[in-house]
C-alpha cells in the first residue's frame, strides 16, 4: 500500500523535474515564454497512449480515438518525445520567427486553449473531454501494474530518463551552444550582430524543449492510465514557470529544486489551515479555496524577497584579469 | 460550474502530495493495515469522499459529503459500527485525473481505517477505481461513464444510471411521457463535457431506428458567452421537443430559446443529472417559474424520497447543518447523488454488522448481500433497524432513503426509470415510470447497452 | 441567409461586451505596460457588487455605476500595492504576468466562500423584442450596445482631445521621456487604474447580462477573450482592441452559423493566429503605441 504512494511521489516527481528541466531551457537559458508548454508535455502523453493501446474497437467501445499500436517499451516513450518534437517544429515557425517576445507569450497561450479546445470538441480524435482511459504501462503484460513490484519498475524506468535529461541539460547549458542562448536572451540584438542566428536557435531548443516535454507526459501517462483535456489547462503551465522562478532560472539544478520545493512548501502552508476553527466546520469548499489564496501569496511573496530564486543562475565571468591570447596581425591565434 | 473553463487550481495539487521523501519514509515505516479479519476491532473508522471540493466542478464535492455526514450521524446515533463510530473525510481531486491518483494514495496510506469511498466522478474515476480496488477498499461512484458498463472491479459499485442508459430513458420520455403525444421532432442539445459525449451516439441510433426526426443534433461548447445563433440554428428546424443536459450553460441556452422564439419555451427534457437544485436555479432564473414548470422534465432511476428510510436521512442530513458551517444541507435533500451515497456508506456499515469483520475482503460481498437481499430476508430501511435485525438472527435486505437496489452482476444497481419533473422549490416530482417494455424496445433500437 | 443576418445582429452585441472589457486591458498594458491576468477576476468581482445592489432593487443599469467604482477602486488598489511595488523593484514583464496570475487565484478564492460555486444572474427588465429577419434583440440587448458605443466614445475624446489623453499617450510612448517633460507620469498611471478598473467593472456587469448566468469560474473564460481581441487589434492600442472585439465577436457567431458551434471559439482565435503570423504587429500596431486613429 504504501510503496504505491511512495512510487506515484517518486514518479510524479521525476515527471516534474523533467518537465522543469525542459522549460528552464527554453525559458530560463534562452528567454522564450512558452505558455503552451503544457500542450507539449500533452502531445507526448496523448502519443505514448495510443501507441501502447489497442485499437479503440478493444475493450468494448467505450471510447474512440485514432491509432491503437500496441507497441512495446520503449517506443511509446520514444514516441511521446519524438512528438513533442515534431509538433514544436510548425508551433516554431509561427510564433518564433517574427514576433516580439510578449506577443510570442501571448500567442503561445492562446494556442494552448485552442489546442485544449479542439481535442475536447473533436470527439472521435482522441476521445474528447473524457480523455482516454486504460492506457497500459511499460511492461503492463508482463508485471501486474496494480502490484507492488511494478511500483519499483517504474520508479527504476523513470529515474533514468530524470539523468539523461539532466544530462542533456547541463550539456547544453555549459556548451558553446549554451552561451550563444544566454546571449541571446540577454541582448538579441547584440548576438545577431556577432553572427548569431535567433531564430535558428530559439527553433533549436524549443525543439529540444517540444522533445523533453513530450517525454515527461509519456512518463506521467503510462503511470496514471489516463489522459484527458482537463489535465492540460493552460494554468499549468504557469505554475511550471513559477516552479522554475522560485528554484532559479537559467540553473538546471534551481530548476530541479523548484519542482520539488514549490510543492513543499505548498504542501507545508496548505496544512497551516486547520481543519476546525473554535469548534466551527468551515463549509466544504472553503479549505481548498484558502489552500489557493495561500498559494498565490507564497508565489507573491517569494517573487518579492528572493526574486533570482532559491538557486540563482552563476554569473559566467573570466575569473581574474582577462584573459590574453597570442594573436598575430592576420588574427591566427 | 463549467468542466470546459480553465481552472487555475489543477497543477497544484498534484506537484502538493510531492512531499519529501522523509514523509515516505514515515509512512512506510507506520503502515500496515490494522484491519483484522475476525471481529469489528475497535477505534474510530472513516469514510473516503474522493471527489472534486475545487476546480471546475468544485459543486459536486460538497454534497457527496452531506451525504456523509448523514450517514455517519445516522449509524454514530445507533451505537456505531460494533462500537466504532464512523466519520467523514474530504480529499479533493480537483476534477482532474492526475490530481486524483496522488489524493486517492495519500488517502490510502495515511488512513488505514478507511470503511470504504464515496465519490469518484467521472473527473477521476477512471484513475481511481483501480486504485481503490487494488486496496480493497468498497466504492460508490457517481460516474455515467460507459466503461464501467460491465466493470470487473469487485470493490466497485454504482448507484447511478450509466449515461447511456439516461440517453434511452429520455427517448423513452419522448415517446411515452405523460402529458403530452409522442414527439415526433427532436433536437438534441448536448455540451462539450465528460457526461453528455455518452448521450449523443446511443440517442441517434435508437431515434432513427424509432422513425422519430431529429431535426438538429447541436454540440454546444459549454461556458461560451452566449449561444444566440446556435438557438437561432435550432429554431430553424422547429423541433417539438428539446432534448438536453448542458450542465452549466442550459440557463444561457434557455433563455435565449424563450426570447427568440418569441416569449414561447419549447418543451425540454434534461438527464438524470439535470435534477440538481444547481440546474434548477439557472433554468428557473432564465425562463421564469412558471415556464419552467410548465415545460421541463426528465428522467431519473426510481427513487421512491418517501418511508421511514428516507425520513431518517432528512432528520441526519438537518443536523448535518451545522457542519456545512451553517449552510444549508437540507438543499441536498432531494439531490439523488447526496442520497445514494448516503444508502452506500449504511449499505457497507450493515455489511461490517452483518459479516462481523473490519475487513474488507469479507464484508465487501456482503453489501450485494444486504441491497439486493437473498429469499427471506427482513426488509430494513436504517442501520439501526438493520443492526437490530441482525442481532436478532435475521438476514437483512437495506431498502432505504432512495428505495430498492438492484446491483447486476457488474454491481451497477439499475432498476428502471422513472419519469419526473421538479416542483417549485426544485424538489422531485415523479409523474409516471417506463415500463421493462418500453425501455427494452428503445434499448433495442439504440445497439444495446 | 437569415441565420446569418442574425448572426451577425448577434455578433454585435458579442462585440460589444468583448470591446468593453477589452479596451480597458489593452490601456493596462500600453500605459502602465501591465499584461494584467487578474482582469476577469476584477470583472467578476464587480459583477457581484452589482449583482449585491441589484438584489436589493436597484435596477441593474443603476448597480453598473457601483460596479465601475467597485472596479475602480479594486484596480487602483491592486496596482498601488502589488503590481507598481513590483515594478519599481525592476521585475521582467513575465515576472509580473505570474503575480497578476496569483493576484488572480488570491481574488477567485476569497469571491468563492463569500458568494459559492453557483451561478447566478441579474434582475433585468429586458422591455421589448425588436425583429428584423431572423435578428431578434431585446432593449436590453440594444441598450448594451449602446452603452459600448458611448464608452468607447467617451475613451476616443479622452485620448484625442484632452489634456489627460495627451498625457497618456506620452507616457505610453516614452514614460522616461514624458516625465522629463514634466508629465507626472505616477499620477497619470493611477488615474489610468482608475479608469481602466471602472471599464471593467462596466465590463463584468454587462458580460454577466449577455451571459444570463455567471459564476466565479466565469472570469477565466471571459479573461481568454479579452486577450484575444486586445492582441488581435494590436496590444496596447485601444482602437485595436474596438476592431479586435468587433472581430471576434462577430466570427465567433457567423461560425457558430456555418460551421459547427462547438468549435466557433477555436474559429475567432485561430483568426488571431493567422492575424499573427501575417501581421506580426497586430491589426493597428504600425502607428506606435496608443496613437490615436486618424
Amino acid at each position: 500500500m504504501n510503496a504505491y504512494y511512495a512510487g506515484t511521489l517518486l514518479v510524479y516527481a521525476a515527471v516534474d523535474i523533467i518537465a522543469c528541466l525542459a522549460l528552464n531551457l527554453q525559458f530560463g537559458v534562452s528567454g522564450i515564454v512558452n505558455f503552451s508548454f503544457i500542450v507539449f508535455q500533452s502531445v507526448g502523453a496523448y502519443t505514448a497512449a495510443v501507441l501502447s493501446m489497442p485499437p479503440d474497437t478493444a475493450n468494448g467501445a467505450y471510447q474512440f480515438y485514432i491509432g491503437g499500436y500496441q507497441l512495446p517499451f520503449p517506443i511509446p516513450w520514444i514516441g511521446g518525445a519524438v512528438a513533442g518534437g515534431l509538433l514544436a517544429i510548425p508551433v516554431g515557425l509561427v510564433v518564433l520567427r517574427k514576433l516580439r517576445a510578449d506577443y510570442q507569450a501571448i500567442s503561445l497561450l492562446v494556442l494552448s486553449v485552442i489546442a485544449n479546445s479542439v481535442i475536447m470538441n473533436a470527439r472521435t480524435f482522441l476521445n474528447g473531454s473524457a480523455g482516454i482511459a486504460q492506457v497500459p504501462g511499460p511492461f503492463a503484460d508482463q508485471v501486474d501494474p496494480l502490484s507492488d513490484g511494478y511500483q519499483l519498475l517504474y520508479v527504476g524506468l523513470a529515474v533514468p530518463c530524470v539523468l539523461l535529461v539532466w544530462l542533456v541539460a547541463a550539456r547544453i547549458v555549459n556548451s558553446p551552444f549554451g552561451r550563444s542562448l544566454r546571449a541571446m536572451r540577454e541582448h538579441e540584438l547584440a548576438a545577431t550582430a556577432i553572427g548569431k542566428n535567433p531564430v535558428q536557435l530559439k527553433m533549436t531548443i524549443f525543439i529540444v524543449g517540444g522533445i523533453i516535454a513530450g517525454l515527461s507526459g509519456a512518463i506521467l501517462v503510462g503511470y496514471i492510465a489516463v489522459w484527458a483535456p482537463s489535465e492540460w489547462l493552460y494554468p499549468e503551465t504557469i505554475i511550471l514557470f513559477a516552479a522554475v522562478i522560485v528554484g532559479g532560472r537559467g540553473n538546471n539544478i534551481g530548476a530541479m529544486l523548484g519542482a520539488l520545493l514549490v510543492p513543499v512548501g505548498f504542501f507545508e502552508v496548505t496544512r497551516l489551515i486547520p481543519a476546525t476553527i473554535g469548534g466551527w466546520t468551515p463549509p466544504p469548499n472553503l479549505i481548498p479555496a484558502m489552500e489557493w489564496v495561500a498559494i498565490g501569496l507564497l508565489i507573491i511573496g517569494f517573487l518579492w524577497f528572493r526574486p533570482e530564486g532559491v538557486r540563482p543562475e552563476q554569473r559566467r565571468v573570466f575569473a581574474g584579469a582577462p584573459v590574453r591570447e597570442e594573436v598575430d596581425h592576420a588574427g591566427n591565434p | 460550474m463549467n468542466k470546459t473553463q480553465p481552472s487555475v487550481s489543477h497543477r497544484f495539487n498534484r506537484f502538493g502530495l510531492i512531499s519529501s521523501v522523509a514523509a515516505i519514509l514515515v509512512l512506510a515505516a507506520c503502515g500496515g493495515s490494522t484491519a483484522t479479519s475476525g471481529g469489528l476491532g475497535s477505534g474510530p473508522l472513516l469514510v473516503g469522499v474522493l471527489a472534486p471540493f475545487s476546480g471546475a466542478d468544485a459543486s459536486f464535492g460538497p454534497r457527496y459529503l452531506a451525504g456523509c455526514y448523514a450517514a455517519s450521524l445516522s449509524i454514530n446515533g445507533a451505537g456505531g459500527i460494533g462500537g466504532r463510530q464512523v466519520s467523514c473525510q474530504q480529499f479533493d481531486t480537483k476534477g482532474e485525473p492526475a490530481d486524483a491518483v496522488p489524493a486517492a494514495n495519500s488517502m490510502i496510506a495515511g488512513n488505514s481505517n478507511l470503511m470504504g469511498v464515496v465519490g469518484c466522478t467521472s473527473d477521476e474515476a477512471s484513475t481511481v477505481v483501480p486504485i481503490l480496488d487494488r486496496s480493497h477498499i468498497p466504492m460508490f461512484c457517481m460516474t455515467g461513464q460507459s466503461e464501467f458498463n460491465k466493470s470487473t472491479a469487485k470493490y466497485f459499485h454504482r448507484l447511478v444510471p450509466a449515461d447511456s442508459f439516461d440517453a434511452y430513458a429520455m427517448i423513452g420520455s419522448a415517446l411515452f411521457g405523460p402529458g403530452h403525444a409522442p414527439y415526433k421532432s427532436v433536437a438534441l442539445v448536448f455540451g462539450d463535457d465528460i457526461g453528455s459525449q455518452t448521450f449523443v451516439g446511443p440517442a441517434v441510433a435508437a431515434l432513427t431506428k424509432l422513425g422519430v426526426t431529429i431535426a438538429i443534433n447541436q454540440a454546444i461548447k459549454l461556458g461560451a458567452a452566449s449561444y444566440r445563433t446556435e438557438v437561432a440554428k435550432m429554431l430553424l428546424t422547429k423541433p417539438d421537443v428539446i432534448l438536453t443536459e448542458t450542465i452549466g450553460s442550459a440557463g444561457t441556452y434557455m433563455k435565449e430559446v424563450k426570447q427568440q422564439n418569441g416569449g414561447k419555451v419549447i418543451p425540454f427534457i434534461g438527464t438524470s443529472a439535470t435534477i440538481d437544485p444547481v440546474w434548477f436555479k439557472q433554468v428557473r432564473d432564465a425562463i421564469g417559474l412558471p415556464d419552467f414548470l410548465a415545460n421541463y422534465q426528465a428522467v431519473d432511476l426510481k427513487l421512491t424520497l418517501s418511508g421511514s428510510g428516507y425520513d431518517e436521512f432528512v432528520t441526519q442530513l438537518t443536523a448535518a447543518d451545522t457542519k456545512f458551517g451553517g449552510s444549508n444541507a437540507l438543499t441536498y435533500k432531494g439531490k439523488s447523488p447526496t442520497v445514494h451515497l448516503y444508502d452506500g456508506i449504511i449499505m457497507t456499515a450493515l455489511a461490517m454488522v452483518a459479516a462481523n469483520s473490519a475487513d474488507p475482503t469479507v464484508y465487501n460481498p456482503k453489501i450485494i448481500d444486504i441491497a439486493n437481499g437473498v429469499a427471506g430476508a427482513t426488509v430494513v430501511s436504517t442501520f439501526k433497524e438493520g443492526v437490530d435485525a441482525l442481532k436478532a438472527g435475521k438476514t437483512i435486505r437495506y431498502v432505504g432513503a432512495a428505495g430498492e437496489n438492484n446491483f447486476n452482476q457488474y454491481n451497477n444497481s439499475q432498476q428502471g426509470y422513472n419519469l419526473v419533473t421538479m416542483d417549485k422549490d426544485g424538489n422531485e416530482v415523479v409523474l409516471g415510470s417506463l415500463t421493462q417494455a418500453q425501455t427494452q424496445q428503445i434499448i433495442d433500437a439504440g445497439g444495446g447497452a | 441567409m437569415e441565420l446569418y443576418v442574425a448572426a451577425l445582429g448577434f455578433g454585435l452585441i458579442s462585440a460589444s461586451v468583448i470591446a468593453i472589457a477589452a479596451v480597458g486591458f489593452t490601456m493596462q498594458f500600453g500605459i502602465a505596460n501591465m499584461i494584467n491576468l487578474a482582469y476577469g477576476e476584477v470583472m467578476i468581482v464587480c459583477a457581484y457588487v452589482a449583482l449585491y445592489v441589484n438584489q436589493r432593487g436597484v435596477s441593474v443599469w443603476a448597480s453598473m455605476i457601483a460596479a465601475a467604482l467597485a472596479g475602480a477602486v479594486l484596480s487602483f488598489v491592486l496596482n498601488r500595492f502589488l503590481y507598481a511595488p513590483f515594478q519599481r523593484k525592476g521585475t521582467n514583464l513575465i515576472g509580473m504576468v505570474i503575480i497578476s496570475l496569483a493576484a488572480s487565484l488570491i481574488l477567485a478564492n476569497i469571491l468563492l466562500p463569500v458568494v459559492g460555486y453557483d451561478t447566478s444572474s441579474y434582475e433585468v427588465d429586458q422591455g421589448p423584442l425588436l425583429r428584423w429577419y431572423g435578428l431578434v434583440l431585446t432593449t436590453a440587448q440594444i441598450a448594451i450596445i449602446f452603452v459600448a458605443a458611448i464608452l468607447m466614445l467617451a475613451v476616443h475624446g479622452l485620448l484625442r482631445y484632452t489634456r489627460l489623453g495627451k498625457a497618456m499617450r506620452a507616457t505610453a510612448a516614452n514614460p522616461t521621456l514624458a516625465r522629463n517633460c514634466g508629465i507626472p507620469t505616477q499620477r497619470v498611471i493611477d488615474l489610468v487604474w482608475l479608469l481602466t478598473g471602472a471599464l471593467c467593472g462596466v465590463a463584468g456587469v454587462v458580460a454577466g447580462m449577455n451571459s444570463e448566468n455567471f459564476a466565479v469560474a466565469s472570469g477565466a473564460a471571459y479573461l481568454i477573450t479579452i486577450i484575444a481581441a486586445a492582441v488581435l487589434g494590436g496590444a496596447g492600442q485601444p482602437y485595436g482592441a474596438m476592431i479586435g472585439a468587433l472581430i471576434i465577436g462577430i466570427v465567433t457567431e457567423l461560425s457558430a452559423a456555418a460551421i459547427a458551434p462547438e468549435y466557433k471559439e477555436v474559429v475567432a482565435f485561430a483568426i488571431l493566429v493567422a492575424v499573427m503570423v501575417l501581421r506580426p504587429q497586430g491589426l493597428l500596431a504600425r502607428r506606435g503605441a496608443l496613437a490615436a486613429a486618424g
